[in-house]
């Protein structure tokens, strides 16, 4: 999957190029909005998506989005914004950008809707996650361990989907609580320690091998 | 009174009858002067009448006095014919104070009342000519206005003349003058006040147009509207001048604003997003060691820290403009504060402090901005566990009242001093830092005063109630 990425300030457009590289995209990074253009709507080109700063020199990102459509060109396009007024993600919706992310952003979530944009049919079914006997369906939000099914409350549920995700990494208290919670929410990292304290009663209470553990002053890491 | 226009009616309304009045009060005292004056006049001439026909007939005939069938002094009965004509009183006396002739008014006199009369004539014998005096008939009897005449040109054989008139005639005029102005001043005043009442309105016709248009202009946040500037450059010419010229500098100075907010997000943004990215492709780097990955958290914790900083600053300047930045669509908000609660439950967990949500059994839909309701309920939980001390509740409730949908939190904390209860609600308040825990870091001091704003742009209200040491309860009530 060829992805564009029209991102003038090089140390993000390098961060995302690399990111999406390691989640196994090919990407391109161009610096501004006519080289961006260019290339999208050229013969033969070949990109399934496009993820697009809107403060760009030259053609500013709306502008590109608006040829782009002019021109027919049906690619999805994914927005990087600063503003996170309504009134503008609005206007860019109604350009003809398909999603948007707001700056800064962590990248699971640009990776999120990356994926959701440019979903192929095969992955559609919702992955399970498996570490030794704990499984999570990610689709009917079913949690079991050695075969046995654990009722988990909403936040519970995605913090030990975000930890199982990235198993066997590291995952910051901060990370987890951007995930779990509202962007514009801070609840303080304690509130993650009672989650995992729930977490651990519910999966971990006298069974073996423990699978949550604890990371000191970072986090929490979730493997075998 | 209310109105400008009002008032200028009262004030015009006064102003006219002062000075109708006034003209009244003089006009009256100068009739009556003037009156008076006449009435003295034909008191004197009559006098001097009198004296020239005696005088004329004694130097024709030699003789006034004759006796009469009684032997009494009387004037002899041609000259009397004469003086018969002369209208009012007439008293003709001789030297000796006898009473030689009295004309038809004076003899129809009572005798008591004619008596006064003759009295008045006799203390006149020895004197000469007096200025017009004014007598009152006893008892009840008109008021005179007489004069003494000697007659020295008759010879010796008259004494003296008393002429005078009854004042009656003269009141009566004077009266008749009260009563026309009266009747003028009361017919005359009700159109005039009409009438002022419409060129008040009239004049300020000009202004009540203003007004309508500021308004729209204020109301429809319509700034780029000027108002209409006349060629006159009278009063309402310049305040229109000046309204336009001060819409003008907040235009300006609304759009510095947009400006610097579009500018802030996007350069302070981008540099915190590099700081970001760094951040976290290194955390999330398998295998580094815990030195390193302690400190790179306490980074991430402090970037989003300050973009949630930026964010609430943005939201707040935007919310000055008067831009409801929401994205509302019909939610229910049974879930919203059911999610929020759970974040609830676990921060209470955290503090010992235990909590209750109670929601109602039907869905509660309204159309608002879910993150930012989120983010309100979030608050003022948040706020709630984390100035309860140990072991105090918390509780959140979801009910309606009078049709609107209220949402209230209250804890049993350490509460708010009176004094700083109307500030809570104000950018980068905070309670004195004794009043938190230690172990937590303070906020942002922002907080109350987003969930002001999403209250308020919402079209609803917060209000907060708090007793020092017994709690505090903060209420959001929501237009459905």
């Amino acid at each position: 999957m060829k992805i564009l990425v029209i991102e003038d300030d090089k140390t993000v457009g390098e961060y995302v190029r690399r990111g999406l590289d390691e989640a196994g995209y090919h990407v391109d990074l161009v610096g501004d909005g006519d080289e961006g253009l260019r290339r999208a709507s050229g013969k033969g080109s070949s990109y399934d998506m496009m993820v697009l700063d809107l403060r760009l020199p030259k053609l500013s990102g709306i502008d590109v989005l608006r040829t782009l459509r002019d021109r027919g060109v049906g690619l999805p396009v994914l927005v990087l914004t600063a503003q996170d007024s309504v009134d503008f993600k609005v206007q860019a919706l109604r350009m003809g950008a398909d999603d948007y992310v707001t700056k800064p952003f962590a990248f699971e979530e640009l990776l999120a809707r990356v994926e959701a944009l440019g979903r192929r049919p095969k992955e559609i079914a919702p992955p399970t996650l498996k570490v030794a006997g704990l499984q999570l369906d990610t689709g009917s939000r079913e949690v079991t361990r050695d075969g046995k099914r654990i009722e988990l409350t909403p936040k519970e549920y995605a913090v030990l989907e975000y930890l199982m995700r990235h198993q066997g990494r590291v995952m910051s208290r901060t990370l987890i609580t951007e995930y779990a919670w509202d962007y514009h929410f801070d609840p303080g990292t304690n509130i993650v320690d009672v989650v995992i304290t729930r977490l651990r009663k519910k999966i971990d209470h006298a069974r073996e091998p423990k699978l949550i553990h604890t990371v000191r002053g970072v986090g929490y890491v979730v493997r075998a | 009174m209310e109105s400008i226009r009002g008032r200028l009616t009262v004030w015009y309304a006064t102003a006219l009858i002062l000075s109708i009045a006034v003209f009244a009060v003089v006009l009256y005292f100068a009739r009556r002067s003037a009156t008076y004056q006449d009435l003295d006049r034909r008191i004197q001439s009559e006098a001097d009448l009198t004296a020239g026909i005696l005088a004329e007939s004694y130097h024709t005939r030699g003789v006034l006095v004759e006796k009469d069938t009684a032997g009494r002094p009387v004037l002899t009965p041609e000259v009397a014919a004469v003086l018969e004509v002369v209208p009012d009183f007439l008293l003709v006396t001789s030297r000796d104070g006898t009473l030689l002739f009295g004309s038809p008014d004076a003899r129809s006199l009572g005798f008591a009342q004619f008596e006064q009369i003759n009295a008045l004539a006799n203390r006149g014998v020895t004197g000469t000519r007096a200025a017009p005096a004014a007598f009152r008939l006893a008892p009840n009897g008109p008021t005179l206005h007489y004069v003494i005449r000697p007659v020295p040109e008759a010879g010796g054989q008259i004494g003296t003349i008393l002429a005078g008139a009854d004042t009656r005639s003269a009141e009566l005029q004077i009266e008749q003058l009260v009563t026309t102005i009266v009747i003028a001043f009361l017919v005359g005043i009700v159109p005039a006040v009409l009438v002022g009442r419409w060129i008040a309105g009239r004049a300020l016709e000009p202004v009540d147009q203003m007004i309508t248009e500021i308004r729209e202009i204020t109301d429809g946040r319509s700034l780029h509207r000027r108002l209409p500037v006349s060629m006159e450059k009278d009063e309402l010419g310049r305040l229109a001048a000046t309204l336009n010229q001060m819409w003008t500098r907040l235009e300006r100075s609304f759009a510095a604003l947009r400006r610097f907010t579009a500018d802030a997000s996007h350069e302070l943004k981008t540099p915190l997003t590099v700081v970001r990215a760094g951040v976290e492709r290194a955390i999330t780097r398998p295998g580094l060691p815990h030195e390193t990955l302690a400190p790179l958290e306490e980074t991430l914790q402090e970037v989003n820290r300050m973009t949630e900083l930026l964010d609430s600053l943005l939201t707040l300047a935007r919310a000055d403009e008067g831009r409801a930045d929401l994205h509302r669509e019909p939610v229910d908000i049974r879930e919203i504060i059911e999610e929020a609660g759970e974040t609830g439950e676990l921060l209470a967990e955290h503090a010992g402090v235990g909590i209750d949500i109670r929601l109602p059994g039907d869905p509660v839909v309204l159309a608002v901005d879910r993150s930012r309701v989120r983010q309100l309920a979030l608050n003022l939980i948040e706020n709630a566990v984390k100035y309860t001390p140990r072991g105090g509740q918390v509780s959140v409730e979801l009910g309606s009242s009078d049709g609107r949908v209220v949402f209230t939190v209250a804890d049993t904390g350490i509460g708010i001093a009176p004094g700083d209860l109307p500030h809570v609600f104000d950018r980068f308040w905070r309670a004195d830092s004794a009043r938190t825990r230690t172990s937590e870091r303070a906020g942002t001091g922002l907080g109350l005063a987003i969930c002001k704003w999403i209250a308020e742009a919402h079209g609803g209200t917060i209000e907060v109630q708090s007793r020092p040491g017994r709690g505090t309860t903060f209420t959001v009530g929501l237009p459905r």
